[in-house]
């Protein structure tokens, strides 16, 4: 897997493996190791890329992050926010300390930490709708790739794209598709 | 000036109504000019602005906005281009650019019913139109002919037809089928008459099912006015875009001569002309008749007796949002495909207010997703919400008629636009008819509910009724000047030769979607404006 950043500083690789195993060692405990993407979070090319995935995966529920969006959201949510490699990293620093369960993020820093509280919803956001909040607006980096898109992709089409031939539609949907 | 624009005939507006208007009268070897405010845009453009609208729940976010030909916008925030009066709020939507607002709409092309037009005979309430519905079948017929209706007489004999929809029903979304398998034997669900096509018509395709009718069709199987704005021009009709029209001059004899527009850099033109025609929808209409005054007319043309801009209608809607117990996946197929026609008339509406109970099929996915941000619900658990609400939740809402009361209008305000043209002001309220109305609607929706197994039901708020832009009522057809703007034909009592079309001429707002019934209309008002060489045009059709 390849991550290349698109403005962070060239690092010798190994220099940027070195600190990412030193801050993520620091961050870690057993419980976030079992939801983290290791292998994703390794490839990155420096820590805080790494921490962005790591975070990412968590609020999206899922190791299989698209790499090339990845990159996109990180740099836009960076250059709409230079401290948002540091919240990241103290957010995951929290759920580390405090065990918190993705589903119950939101709520414990609205109540604790409202000054990292935007940060979560705003990565949810990239990778839930492919919309990342800017100075001059919102953007959309992604639609028929974003996850509210992919979750239902075996029955349902992003609007504006066809369903199919005329009156597919009329056929019963896929089965075991939503929980009893 | 470097050249004289003058024709025989002028049409104010490019939208659904005044491009057919246009497009009649150009085959019938009039010469026309149609001046439109907006500008140009090509569909392939506003797809794409859709697929990257930051906010695509926002239909109006796709369309260009003019600064030169402002309309509303309130979302991010309200840029009061219709000022508000209340006492309710009344958030009108409509589009500045060729074609008008039919580029967004769901397409739904009901008829009245015959009763909807004998309101105050038969119920007390409301007014008469000027002639009565089987007047109106046959234009109808051409209007369901020109804009290519998908139905099924047999299902809607609340509407009686003479002649069949030119097209069969769009195939039925499963969701649908289920929908009226479940209601069997309590309610009969009925598919939607549609201007969307059910196989290749007008050289245009058959819908693909792409759940975009709102804000935008992407392959043209729904009809819209910039399909009949190209008809317009390709008949020989003169089209000018960016052409701000704000004032309709007269002369002593009460006639119209001229209408001024403004270009974007607000230079003036001057359009001469034999007859105008007004079609800048309910709300435009309105604003421009009363922004053209004279010293003979002071406030403004067509408005001797004070009713432009009274009366304005809408359809307001409640609803009811709940779970179903069988997996439905709405998003499949178009937006708007079925409804229950059953209460849209009867004795009660002495009462209170008729209605049609729609079903949506409105993919249920980005909705979801936003209240998921919003409870903050992230990991696994996000999927699992997303995938049941996509594929359990469903809505049926009211769409509840409105009575024609002067005191609910359009006004000029005192705040100015870009061009330094008056502001439409809205005066609105919703009266007890319509209240009780909804109030009924409530048994339908908690029966509805229980039939599809329903749980976590979420009624709309009970003072809570959302709009849908069919605006309706503001320049009145009707034979007494003291109550109306034009009489049956659409010609204005105050000038011979100035003709209004579009929904605003509509006396009341029935249950169906107002776009049909304005076409219908139109077409019936070209035959007094320019009377086929034989018979009326609807007698011709297809001859």
């Amino acid at each position: 897997m390849r991550l290349s950043p698109d403005k962070a500083a060239a690092e010798p690789s190994t220099t940027a493996g070195l600190s990412r195993r030193v801050v993520l060692a620091g961050l870690v405990t057993a419980y976030t190791a079992s939801l983290i993407p290791w292998a994703l979070a390794e490839s990155a090319p420096d820590v805080d890329r790494g921490n962005f995935l790591i975070l990412s995966a968590l609020i999206a529920g899922r190791e299989g992050l698209d790499n090339e969006l990845a990159i996109r959201y990180y740099d836009a949510l960076l250059e709409n926010d230079e401290g948002f490699p540091a919240a990241v990293s103290a957010i995951l620093t929290l759920v580390n300390q405090h065990r918190i369960d993705p589903l119950k993020l939101q709520a414990f820093l609205d109540e604790s930490r409202p000054e990292l509280a935007a940060v979560p919803r705003r990565i949810a956001t990239a990778w839930f709708l492919g919309v990342v909040e800017s100075v001059d607006g919102a953007r959309v980096l992604a639609y028929e790739e974003a996850l509210n898109a992919q979750l239902v992709s075996d029955v349902l089409m992003p609007p504006s794209y066809c369903y199919g031939g005329y009156g597919s539609w009329a056929q019963e949907p896929g089965k075991g598709s939503v929980d009893g | 000036m470097a050249e004289e624009l003058s024709a025989d005939f002028v049409v104010v507006g490019s939208g659904i109504c005044g491009a057919l208007v246009a497009m009649v009268l150009a085959q019938r070897g009039a010469s026309v000019i149609m001046l439109e405010a907006g500008p140009r845009v090509e569909r392939a453009q506003l797809v794409a602005n859709f697929r990257n609208s930051p906010r695509r729940s926002d239909w109006m976010s796709p369309y260009p906005f003019s600064p030169w030909a402002p309309h509303p916008v309130y979302r991010p925030e309200d840029n009061e281009h219709l000022v508000q009066a209340g006492p309710y709020p009344y958030p009108a939507e409509y589009i500045r650019m060729v074609g008008g607002s039919t580029w967004h709409w769901a397409a739904l092309a009901w008829r009245n019913v015959p009763n909807d037009m004998r309101m105050h005979s038969l119920y007390g309430v409301g007014v008469d139109w000027p002639f009565d519905y089987d007047e109106l079948d046959p234009y109808y017929q051409w209007a369901e002919e020109l804009m290519g209706v998908a139905g099924d007489g047999d299902e809607h004999p609340e509407s009686p037809r003479s002649q069949p929809y030119p097209m069969e029903p769009v195939a039925e979304p499963w969701a649908m089928r289920r929908i009226r398998e479940r209601l069997a034997g309590t309610y009969r669900v009925a598919s939607n008459p549609v201007a969307r096509n059910s196989r290749t018509f007008d050289r245009r395709p058959a819908c693909c099912g792409s759940n975009n009718c709102q804000p935008i069709c992407p392959v043209d199987a729904q009809y819209h006015g910039g399909i009949a704005a190209a008809a317009a021009e390709a008949a020989g009709v003169r089209l000018i875009s960016s052409a701000v029209v704000y004032k309709l001059e007269h002369d002593s004899q009460d006639r119209i001569v001229a209408a001024h527009y403004y270009d974007p850099e607000r230079n003036s033109y001057r359009v001469t002309g034999g007859t105008f025609v007004v079609a800048a929808n309910g709300i435009e209409t309105p604003r421009l008749l009363l922004m053209s005054t004279s010293d003979r007319f002071p406030s403004g043309i067509a408005n001797r007796t004070d009713m432009v801009g009274r009366h304005l209608m809408d359809h307001p809607s409640t609803s009811l949002t709940f779970d179903a117990d069988e997996d439905l996946w709405l998003g499949r197929g178009p937006q708007s495909p079925s409804s229950i026609s059953a209460l849209r008339d009867g004795p009660f509406r002495e009462d209170y207010s008729g209605y049609r109970l729609d079903f949506t099929n409105i993919s249920r996915v980005d909705s979801t997703t936003q209240r998921l941000l919003l409870e903050g619900v992230y990991g696994p658990e996000f999927e699992r919400r997303l995938r049941h609400s996509a594929a359990r939740e469903m809505s049926v809402k009211t769409v509840l008629e409105v009575l024609p009361r002067p005191e609910n209008r359009i006004a000029l305000s005192s705040r100015k636009d870009a061009l330094g043209l008056p502001r439409p002001q809205a005066h609105y309220d919703i009266d007890t008819y319509t209240r009780r109305g909804a109030e009924n609607a409530l048994w339908h929706f908690r029966r509805i509910a229980e039939l599809m197994g329903g749980s976590n039901l979420r009624f709309s708020d009970e003072n809570a009724f959302a709009n849908n832009q069919h605006i309706c009522g503001t320049t009145s057809m009707g034979e007494d000047p003291n109550i109306s703007v034009c009489d049956g034909w659409g010609r204005t009592h105050d000038h011979d030769n100035l003709f209004l079309v579009g929904t605003g001429v509509l006396p009341t707002a029935g249950t169906a979607n107002s776009t049909l019934t304005a076409v219908a209309v139109a077409l019936r008002s070209v035959d007094a404006m320019l009377p086929a060489e034989q018979g009326s045009a609807a007698e011709q059709r297809g001859s």
